[in-house]
């Protein structure tokens, strides 16, 4: 096959046993895309890598002869970050899944970037800890790509994401070179490279070891779930809770779509005629929990709950997160296709931004379900759609740009946890001027000179930017 | 407290410093406070003083966004009218440290073991890089991964890429009840301690060992922290914990200071020296100490030193290469804080 060939094809398997390289259309077929299929692309090669050696030999062997690399780890994005280019190598990582150690006395756990998020905490159960940060995709998403991305999740509010949750990391550079970052301590020496490489998309580096923090598991949770006969008075609900010297652990929001879907879905036991709901976890010791569930409470009463439900056992608790967790499914059946966005907002400005979300997707005749974490104003619209109609996604993705541009109008960003990837590429132009994107460029450039590490992602060319701009502005 | 943008005089020094092809260097200053720590400021200072006051607080948002010659004190009155309080235990040394002299250092105060540190609460920077332009990064919410991480970076860097010019800091409730316990241990009884200690998150808020005493504090809902107290014995203490964080108390006087960054539970005595113990034993202070001598000590253990007083060891670590490059990226003409650079960063020429 003419494809053997490929000096690049035959050049990895000699790095990895001929097995772990893939090529040909066929073979690279399951990972084209990640979950964004909507962007697709089929590399010149897959490699499957099992240790950080083999990392090391990749990215020398791609820089040596100028062949983009892009990384994978589980493929559960949702911008396109981990989408391969035509002319490049996906480097897979899901294969380095090993714990390597679990310290509970430095409170830390070693690992592979493979380690699915969710075993972390598995592994840590035995010493009563966890680790914090939890994506709605934490039985599949890799601790690796979590680092790519700086994932989030549910209980971010109190708890942190990702950067705030990793202690150390070993990196392969474009050159070819490990870095350590960090360490088990809880200061590093020098500029925050730590921090730096959290959230750059594979663009700096190849993570191939994380160290990560684990928490104290808390003594007791209690939820309580409020429901609203307007999504303004639950939006205003969520401030009102903050200022009272609360942070709950998670404060989440649905709309009457969202609760609709899962309730079918997943018969949670939400009220069908509510406009919203909250759902909140308090945690902590027992008494302090006591205390801070009597307030939230009062707050919830006092801003126009029609509602108000505390979970009377586990069971009951858990059944009103699976249905939060599992509303992107849901909303999934009530239509052919569904596109989630991902913005962030001050959380004053929600309900403005709920009632333009409402707005837009009337002008564009879409249904927009809202299922999101409202306590860190980090949106998740669910544009439903049927992409069989011939100019569905062209609607769906001017709405989405519409509403990314609208959270960047109101303070906020167009991306809180998803990334921007390939997909937001065209809104950095709106949220960074061109002094910012040239910074962004400058480190890119001083740190992956060839620009080989996932390029074309997360940060625009100038020349780029100038067209969006140039093109919005003609949209009027 | 003086309110006052002077962002694009800021600016103008740094252009003119630019065209004039002298070749000098900018030596960025703030409330000075922290000269005596290894920092003091350069020949030819640019006075961040004057660049003072609030432009956003929003107590509903626990969001704060502040220009960076702002002191620290009136800050701290300020938040506290609310109930708030910043989201990390953040040092004033001095009665003048300013904002963005505390994020250019990036140093932590003793509840940092239980909580966030400096750098995981600063969300937004807006900055003055070494072309002369003014750039901003990150925002006003806490879930932002819109480009690289460009204001934590700055938190550290001792004003090495820009001169900072506003920040933008995510805050907390102030704890309602706080109370301090001490106890007689020796530092052979520490390691037992923390163990005990464990068990007291997420109540817990300082432990620091001190001469013949650990101090421990404990703050949170008064209805958890009082029942908590009664169990855990040891007697009231009015331990200055502030004078821990801003290093006013007396032991940080030596003529030698050395912080020893370690593993969390990791036992560790300097061979020389007399230490305090903070952060459950993830961080050492040493006074008059042989310097080499911990570098080796804390490496050995997965740790490292930060020289404060005395001279400044070589880094050590792998980073360095990355410290040329992103220096280069922010600063190409290598304009601020020069002897900084130098003196922390292991920097070679740029």
């Amino acid at each position: 096959m003419r494809f053997d060939r490929d000096p690049i094809i035959e050049a990895l398997r000699k790095i990895v046993p001929a097995d772990r390289v893939l090529s040909g259309r066929e073979r690279v077929a399951p990972f084209e895309c990640d979950a964004l299929p909507v962007y697709r692309a089929s590399p010149r090669a897959v490699v499957l890598v099992r240790s950080e050696a083999e990392v090391v030999a990749v990215a020398k062997l791609c820089r040596r002869q100028r062949v983009p690399l892009v990384t994978r780890g589980a493929g559960t994005g949702l911008s396109a970050g981990a989408r391969p280019l035509e002319r490049g190598v996906l480097l897979v990582t899901s294969g380095m899944d090993r714990i390597l150690s679990v310290n509970p006395d430095s409170m830390t756990a070693r690992l592979e970037p493979g380690v699915v998020n969710l075993q972390i905490s598995r592994a840590a159960a035995a010493h009563g800890l966890y680790y914090a940060p939890d994506p709605s995709s934490q039985i599949a998403c890799s601790i690796g790509g979590n680092v790519a991305e700086n994932a989030g999740g549910v209980h971010c509010l109190k708890y942190g994401v990702t950067v705030q949750n990793v202690t150390g990391l070993r990196l392969v550079t474009a050159d070819g070179e490990i870095l350590t970052l960090g360490s088990d301590c809880l200061a590093q020496p020098g500029y925050d490279l730590l921090a730096l490489v959290h959230g750059s998309e594979g663009g700096l580096g190849i993570v191939t070891e994380v160290t990560v923090g684990l928490t104290q598991k808390p003594a007791q949770t209690r939820t309580l779930m409020a429901d609203f006969s307007t999504v303004r008075a639950a939006a205003d609900a969520v401030s009102t809770i903050v200022r009272a010297g609360v942070v709950p652990a998670a404060l989440e929001m649905m709309d009457a779509l969202a609760i609709e879907a899962t309730e079918q879905f997943c018969h949670a036991g939400y009220a069908l005629d509510a406009a919203a709901i909250l759902l909140i976890d308090l945690d902590g010791q027992p008494e302090e929990v006591a205390a801070e569930l009597a307030l939230v409470e009062s707050v919830l009463a006092n801003s126009g709950a029609s509602r108000v439900q505390c979970a009377a056992s586990d069971a009951q608790r858990e059944l009103w997160w699976k249905g939060r967790k599992s509303a992107f499914p849901a909303v999934g059946r009530l239509s052919p296709d569904y596109y989630c966005i991902d913005g962030t907002v001050p959380r004053r400005r929600i309900g403005d931004v709920l009632e333009a979300i409402d707005r837009f997707a009337r002008h564009y005749r879409l249904r927009v379900a809202n299922v999101f974490h409202a306590g860190d104003g980090n949106l998740h619209p669910i544009i439903m759609f049927d992409g069989r109609e011939r100019d569905a996604l062209d609607r769906v993705e001017h709405l989405a740009a519409d509403i990314l541009e609208y959270c960047i109008e109101v303070g906020g960003t167009i991306t809180g946890e998803h990334g921007v990837g390939l997909e937001k590429i065209d809104q950095m132009a709106v949220q960074f001027g061109d002094a910012e994107i040239a910074q962004f460029l400058a480190v890119k450039d001083a740190l992956d000179p060839d620009r080989l590490l996932n390029p074309d992602k997360l940060i625009p060319t100038l020349a780029h930017c100038q067209e969006y701009r140039m093109l919005r502005k003609s949209d009027g | 407290m003086a309110e006052r943008d002077c962002s694009l005089q800021l600016q103008e020094q740094v252009q003119r410093q630019l065209q004039s092809g002298a070749g000098e260097g900018l030596d960025i200053a703030g409330g000075a406070s922290r000269t005596g720590f290894n920092l003091a400021v350069g020949e030819n200072p640019l006075s961040l003083a004057e660049h003072a006051g609030v432009i956003d607080y929003q107590p509903d948002e626990l969001m704060l966004k502040v220009r960076s010659g702002t002191s620290l004190a009136s800050l701290e009155k300020l938040l506290a009218a609310e109930g708030q309080g910043f989201a990390a235990d953040i040092p004033r040394p001095g009665a003048g440290s300013t904002i963005g002299g505390a994020v250019a250092t990036g140093w932590d105060g003793p509840a940092r073991v239980f909580g966030l540190s400096l750098r995981d609460v600063v969300i937004g920077c807006r900055m003055l890089n070494g072309r002369g332009e003014i750039v901003n990064f990150g925002g006003q919410v806490m879930k932002n991964v819109a480009g690289y991480d460009l204001s934590r970076l700055q938190v550290g860097a001792l004003g090495t890429l820009g001169v900072l010019l506003d920040v933008t800091l995510r805050l907390w409730p102030q704890p309602e009840y706080s109370l301090t316990r001490s106890f007689v241990a020796s530092v052979d009884d520490l390691p037992q301690w923390w163990q005990k200690t464990r068990l007291l998150r997420p109540l817990i808020s300082g432990a620091c060992h001190c001469g013949d005493r650990l101090y421990l504090r404990l703050s949170g809902r008064r209805a958890a922290v009082v029942p908590l107290l009664d169990s855990l014995g040891g007697e009231d203490s009015d331990f200055d914990w502030c004078a821990v964080r801003d290093l006013r108390h007396r032991f940080f006087s030596a003529e030698q200071l050395a912080c020893v960054y370690l593993p969390r539970a990791m036992p560790f005595e300097p061979r020389s020296g007399t230490a305090m113990v903070d952060w459950e034993g993830a961080r050492v202070w040493v006074a008059d100490g042989d310097h080499g001598a911990l570098q080796r000590q804390a490496a050995e253990l997965g740790g490292f030193v930060r020289i404060l007083r005395g001279r400044v060891l070589a880094a050590a670590g792998g980073g360095e290469d990355w410290h040329r490059r992103i220096k280069r990226a922010f600063d190409p003409e290598g304009l601020f804080n020069r002897d900084l650079y130098r003196t922390h960063f292991g920097g070679a020429e740029v």
